[in-house]
């Protein structure tokens, strides 16, 4: 195409040239050639318009990207007008010719003038601009000019400087991936400067031509640094990322490296990429993005390792361990002799990991190819070895850096995926979410990590847990259920069954791995999702994880899952909850009635029995307490729930019953603060003594007592006037009835004396304890019996403003024994020390003097 | 136009934003924050180890509307965050002088 109109007509934009290109039938790097080569044309027209005697010693020198005819739609276009000494007079009017034009067409422009001493004296203070310069290429005017330019960067910066040059080189890749990413696994990676990218491969290539004199990717195969095949993998990432990044400029319409979530979606459609079973076309796209970056991104790694290497100061000296023959640890590194003796003994791949573990040093790059090529030997014998197997998971538990060592074992090596089949589903799987950052492979390996993290930080809790080893192991397969298309919990529990199972884990161990992946989000989920005040709740998680050990590790392993996610899964805010969530269920489980089966079953016998018989109405949605469940038939609690409508226009319910030796009362009313001691007093002043008290309170706060009770004075079951008891309790309940000075008369006679009943005088016992309940402070009371204690009692409690949840009086003996689940009147169990001793002597005083 | 901030419990997010949905609130700020106030912080031990939680977690939702819909929202978010015990939270009425919608420039009433 010709877009090379008169002199004055601006460039047109990349965007608008790659379009047309495109339509042409070209594409990838093609592209971008073609679109240096017509700014270069373009380029030339403008520089030939520069008056011929100001042409002379003057050389119009590309640079960086432009150099290498790398342009993408928005790359910059860098240019240089290089000029002698002799031509300063006029350079600054001939450079006007050039850039005025390119300014005018709104291209970016890195523009500068030198000369070739002012080149070498800026590129020796400026790493970048020194790369740049390998990078240089002639476009117009003094050729001889040019040519001595590069002999001179060459002669004063390049020639005995190779080793620093390449440290240089090493220590910028180390920063821009610090600012980046890193990872090649980002879910939103930076394809140009993040770790893999384009830029990774520009260092490998800079560094090449300077130490070993090659252009291109395929001359490193003849270096001896890479194979053909590894060559062509390179170079086939490569030109898959220049692809995506000529895309990413064109739908961003700007120069834009960060391949976002929006992006990928578009760029995926143009591609053609097309959904697969259990992933989206995005994600197939990404997983090729990802893939390429991880070439280049371990291409890269290998490449520095052998530069370093040969470079290295201990080249030739030796400082050895020799672990096993042909095994030894060389200059801080792990090191096979020969693949032929991995070829004799195939089970040593894994023992090579193991090594590195327990001696907290890397694989020497030869070893990793060594064993990478080895790769293919990992049969099933190999896989089910029960050696290999216990290698394998010590070497995670005992690596100083679990992360490292699995990451060499997968992306470097490819053991991990030869070892572990299953792997390869979660290979690259980008997963589209708000919180993940990583590919799910990487993820996977990253909670390894943090539970490498946490073992230092926790070190407490990791004591208490019996397997270490199914932790990290549940860490490493937690999501590897992802990509199926169903939950991958259950999936992933399925899978881990299955690889444990080959790997020779005993069955308990096996059990506890599926537990833990089957349910890795359920804290995380419920602590935020939950009502972590519900007892009931509570109960329920403990008795879904049934046992403290298993607890801690789904604790840990969700805190370690969560912050390998990425930042938006995890902070101070989240971990609060969770750990609140952990050490509630953690109080509860160590009560070890609560899980016993025969009461579990009860509780699902109950609500089995209430679901048929209430018909419509669904006995789990009631929430109703489990005390309260196992103190009643379902027909007493079928009358309760019936009654409780009526509680809307009438105060209070009273039904008695006569049980023969004693009565029964059910009574009902909505809570508030003292109603329990109205409701003892106004037995006090009818003459009527409890004998034993089950008092609970619903979700609705909906109070239910059943009280068995005896007339002090004797009468009949049918002479009792229970109109006028209900009438009693609706006026105290109501506050229309002055407790204290009708008891103080109607007892009056019978102050300070044991009262009608036969008393044996005792002490009082009252023991106020916070570690019964996580969510109740309660109060146990043993006393005498005497007229009005349970009033008394009571009503001391609310003159404290203390709320009674549920409690239960008995008799014991010729012992009243009371015991009561409280909370103060925030709703919150009483902490306070003082508080507390206050409280208590308050209610000795009460057991003991009647008022 | 007022703006309700309410700091409510993180479990009553998702009642608090469907109750809010019914009276056609479609939008509103989440934050997650700490704090305390008549709740405080608690001292657990576990095991031997202590853990301290000084602040509380809590969600804090930011709505702005017009004044004419303030107690139909005060109510909404009320009930649906009402649990009934300590730390269900506040709720606070402020007053908007101006809202500007950034994408085309509108005002007041019509920008929220």
């Amino acid at each position: 195409m010709d877009v090379i109109g008169p002199s004055y007509s601006p460039l047109p934009s990349g965007k608008e040239l790659l379009k047309a290109l495109r339509r042409e039938g070209l594409s990838g790097m093609e592209l971008l050639k073609a679109h240096s080569d017509i700014v270069d044309k373009w380029l030339k027209h403008c520089f030939d318009r520069i008056p011929e005697q100001q042409r002379s010693g003057i050389a119009l020198v590309a640079l960086g990207g432009y150099g290498r005819r790398d342009l993408f739609p928005f790359s910059d276009i860098d240019i240089m007008i290089l000029y002698k000494e002799g031509a300063r007079g006029w350079i600054e009017e001939a450079c006007e010719y050039v850039f005025y034009p390119l300014w005018d067409s709104k291209r970016e422009v890195g523009h500068s003038a030198r000369t070739i001493k002012e080149c070498i004296g800026e590129a020796e203070r400026d790493f970048f601009l020194l790369v740049s310069f390998l990078d240089a290429r002639f476009i117009a005017g003094d050729k001889a000019l040019f040519q001595s330019f590069r002999t001179e960067i060459d002669k004063s910066l390049i020639k005995g400087k190779q080793k620093e040059f390449s440290e240089n080189c090493l220590l910028h890749r180390k920063r821009r991936l610090e600012q980046y990413g890193s990872h090649t696994y980002l879910l939103e990676p930076n394809i140009k400067d993040g770790r893999g990218g384009i830029r990774d491969l520009h260092s490998i290539l800079w560094t090449a031509k300077v130490l070993f004199g090659v252009k291109g990717i395929r001359d490193l195969g003849g270096a001896g640094v890479f194979t053909e095949k590894e060559c062509l993998d390179i170079e086939t990432a490569y030109n898959d990322l220049v692809r995506t990044r000529n895309w990413l400029h064109m739908v961003s319409s700007r120069r834009n490296d960060q391949l976002s979530f929006e992006y990928q979606l578009e760029i995926s459609r143009l591609l053609g990429f097309t959904a697969n079973v259990g992933t989206l076309a995005v994600e197939e796209f990404m997983k090729g993005v990802h893939r390429a970056l991880s070439t280049i991104g371990s291409g890269t790694d290998l490449f520095f390792e052998y530069v370093q290497d040969q470079l290295s100061p201990h080249k030739g000296c030796k400082e050895s361990k020799v672990l096993e023959p042909g095994i030894e640890v060389l200059n801080g590194k792990i090191v096979v002799d020969d693949i032929a003796r991995i070829k004799d003994s195939p089970l040593l791949i894994m023992k090579v990991f193991y090594y590195s573990a327990i001696e907290g040093v890397p694989l020497h790059l030869r070893t990793k190819k060594i064993i990478r090529q080895a790769a293919t030997l990992i049969d099933e014998p190999f896989r089910s070895s029960k050696e290999v197997s216990r290698w394998f998971q010590d070497a995670i538990i005992m690596a100083r850096d679990p992360g490292k060592l699995l990451f060499t074992m997968y992306l470097e090596t490819d053991i991990l995926t030869r070892y572990i089949p299953e792997f390869l589903h979660v290979k690259a799987l980008a997963q589209y979410d708000a919180y993940h950052v990583n590919t799910v492979d990487m993820h996977l390996i990253q909670t390894v990590q943090e539970i490498g993290f946490l073992k230092s930080t926790e070190g407490r809790l990791f004591k208490a847990i019996p397997f270490v080893n199914v932790l990290y192991l549940a860490a490493l397969f937690h999501d590897i259920g992802k990509g199926y298309g169903t939950s991958h919990c259950k999936k992933g529990g399925r899978l881990a069954e299955s690889i444990s199972k080959r790997m020779g884990l005993p069955p308990d161990q096996r059990e506890t791995l599926r537990f833990l992946i089957e349910n890795h989000l359920f804290l995380a989920d419920s602590a935020v999702r939950r009502d972590l005040e519900d007892e009931d709740f509570i109960l329920r998680c403990a008795r879904r994880i049934k046992a403290p050990d298993r607890l801690t590790m789904l604790y840990l392993l969700t805190v370690a899952d969560s912050k390998a996610t990425g930042p938006n899964a995890w902070n101070d805010w989240k971990g609060a909850l969770v750990q609140d969530l952990y050490l509630k269920i953690a109080h509860l489980i160590e009560h070890t009635h609560v899980l016993d089966p025969d009461r579990i079953r009860a509780v699902n016998w109950m609500k089995e029995e209430l679901r048929r018989i209430l018909k419509d109405i669904d006995p789990d949605e009631l929430n109703l307490p489990e005390d309260y469940l196992l103190a009643f038939t379902p027909e007493a609690i079928k009358q309760h729930l019936r009654l409780k409508g009526r509680l809307r226009t009438q105060p209070v319910i009273l039904i008695p019953e006569d049980k023969g030796s004693c009565w029964s009362l059910l009574f009902m009313a909505k809570d508030r603060t003292g109603l329990l001691s109205r409701i003892f007093g106004v037995l006090a002043l009818e003459n009527i003594q409890v004998l034993a008290a089950q008092i609970f309170t619903l979700k609705d706060g909906t109070v239910v007592d059943t009280l068995d009770v005896i007339p002090t004075v004797k009468r009949d079951f049918s002479e009792m006037d229970w109109n006028r008891l209900e009438k009693g309790l609706e006026k105290a309940v109501a506050g229309r009835l002055g407790l204290p000075h009708r008891l103080a008369e109607k007892y009056r006679p019978l102050m300070g004396t044991p009262g009608p009943s036969s008393l044996i005088g005792g002490r009082s016992e009252v023991t106020i304890d916070n570690e019964v309940s996580n969510f109740y402070t309660v109060i146990d009371i043993v006393a005498d019996p005497k007229i009005g204690l349970l009033y008394s009692v009571t009503r001391t409690m609310a003159e404290f403003g203390i709320n009674i949840y549920r409690a239960m009086v008995a008799t014991m003996g010729d012992r009243n024994t009371l015991s009561f689940y409280c909370l103060d009147g925030y709703g919150q169990k009483i902490l306070d020390e003082e508080l507390l001793d206050e409280l208590k002597r308050a209610i000795l005083y009460a057991t003991e003097c009647v008022s | 136009m007022k703006k309700i901030e309410a700091i409510i419990k993180p479990f009553k997010l998702d009642d608090v934003k469907e109750a809010l949905n019914e009276i056609d609130i479609k939008g509103m700020t989440i934050s997650e924050v700490k704090g305390y106030g008549r709740q405080k912080g608690h001292k657990e031990i576990y095991r031997g180890a202590e853990y301290v939680v000084d602040f509380i977690p809590k969600v804090k939702l930011e709505i702005v509307v017009d004044a004419s819909q303030v107690e139909q929202v005060i109510t909404k978010i009320k009930d649906a965050a009402y649990t009934g015990k300590i730390g269900d939270g506040k709720i606070f009425v402020l007053p908007i002088e101006e809202a500007v919608r950034v994408r085309t420039g509108e005002r007041g009433r019509d920008a929220i």
